[in-house]
């Protein structure tokens, strides 16, 4: 950088950026592909992906229309999606809750408590670090950890029975992966509903924040109040 | 098979199509990513971006370039990222090997070629974040300044001074250095 010539600067940034290395973009194509390949809500009407959607459905999940979705209606149509112990209806969004309600019975415990109440084992996001307060809620059904900042991660046993319902209008929530399992972001806010086991009668708990779902084995997972899918699917992948 | 007849089959619902069309710009959209500030998560911002390309595909005008459309894509990713993030985007990327080989049989004058190199990356990183997203988009990754414009969302005019403020604070920086 000895010359004032303002070439010499251009000509030295184009050799720098030649010699930076980039990350190993190795296996994008074929992920993309996968991913692309997934069935997905919208496209379902495409006989070869019903079929496989229902395939999956007999494991985790069911899709169902509510009324024939047509062009000019669409917007007014509830589709309804059941994954990992959520069921997600896509239409008129409901009306907010006044006010936030907790999760029945929902207790303030330490973690070690919490271990012992839980129905099942708990899991950690290393990438957030300790909670910082943990609650369980309905005999050990739901064990949530919350950070500072509203971020939450809500667990429960999503195998049999549901335990929220999240109404949100369009456009549907988005599919991703989180590590091996399918995973479902709603970026939208969205009211939140707490589903007692047995049938119960449903109780409104608040307007949910972006969030993202996916199961982990038989248990249901749900990380709200991560503004990025990135970030929240970084700290989902980190959940131990 | 080029850019044109790939998003047409793409459009089909042709995948495999789609899939060669990923494999020729994954690099430049790791570099794009990597160098907007992605960081260790460029890899997720481009397989988001190439996923949310295909599903807006119907809207890519096809009498324009691809390769500013999807990088506008990517950029844009990986602002959602940082913004999300609430921290400042830097440009993440090292030296490579290279660098290096610049001079094989005059190894102090490499080692002075990569110093310089050093402190020019330095500067770079230290420009207010849109002079450095003006220099990296036109320098390290050789785009067109209309091409700069598409991808950063910016007037050409926008890019233009910028740009040049931004090589203005390189020269003044490493020119101090150096000189």
């Amino acid at each position: 950088m000895t010359s004032d010539d303002p070439r010499d600067l251009e000509a030295e940034l184009i050799a720098l950026g030649d010699s930076l290395d980039a990350p190993d973009p190795a296996g994008v194509a074929a992920a993309v592909r996968a991913r692309l390949e997934r069935p997905e809500p919208e496209r379902r009407r495409a006989p070869r992906r019903i079929r496989r959607w229902q395939l999956v459905a007999a494991i985790v999940l069911a899709v169902t229309a509510a009324t024939a979705a047509t062009p000019q209606g669409r917007a007014a149509v509830v589709q309804i999606l059941r994954y990992a112990g959520i069921e997600l209806r896509v239409g008129d969004p409901a009306p907010a809750p006044g006010e936030r309600q907790p999760i029945p019975g929902e207790r303030v415990v330490t973690l070690d408590e919490a271990r012992r109440a839980a129905k099942f084992p708990i899991k950690l996001p290393a990438e957030l670090g300790d909670p910082e307060r943990v609650t369980v809620g309905d005999g050990g059904r739901v064990v949530s950890l919350t950070w500072p900042g509203g971020v939450r991660l809500d667990q429960y046993d999503g195998r049999l029975e549901l335990v929220f319902r999240k109404d949100l209008g369009p456009p549907w929530p988005e599919e991703t992966r989180v590590g091996a399992t399918q995973g479902w972001w709603i970026s939208t806010h969205h009211t939140l509903t707490y589903l007692p086991g047995g049938g119960g009668t449903p109780v409104p708990l608040r307007l949910a924040g972006p969030t993202l779902a996916w199961q982990d084995g038989g248990q249901g997972l749900r990380l709200e109040g991560v503004a990025s899918l990135t970030r929240a699917v970084r700290i989902a992948r980190s959940v131990r | 098979m080029d850019d044109d007849e790939a998003i047409t089959r793409s459009l089909a619902g042709d995948l495999a199509a789609y899939e060669a069309l990923v494999a020729r710009y994954s690099t430049l959209a790791h570099r794009t990513a990597a160098m907007l500030g992605a960081g260790d998560e460029a890899e997720d911002v481009v397989q988001e971006a190439f996923v949310k390309a295909f599903r807006h595909l119907s809207t890519f005008r096809r009498d324009a370039p691809f390769k500013p459309w999807l990088l506008r894509i990517v950029a844009n990713e990986t602002h959602n990222l940082t913004r999300g993030r609430g921290r400042r985007t830097d440009l993440t990327a090292r030296l490579g090997a290279t660098a290096e080989q610049a001079a094989p049989d005059d190894p102090e004058g490499t080692a002075i070629a990569t110093d310089r190199r050093t402190r020019l990356l330095a500067a770079v990183r230290l420009l207010p974040d849109r002079e450095r997203e003006a220099v990296v988009c036109r320098y390290f990754l050789q785009l067109s300044e209309a091409e700069t414009a598409h991808v950063l969302g910016w007037k050409v005019g926008t890019v233009k001074s910028r740009t040049h403020r931004g090589l203005a604070r390189l020269r003044e920086e490493v020119g101090r250095d150096l000189g």
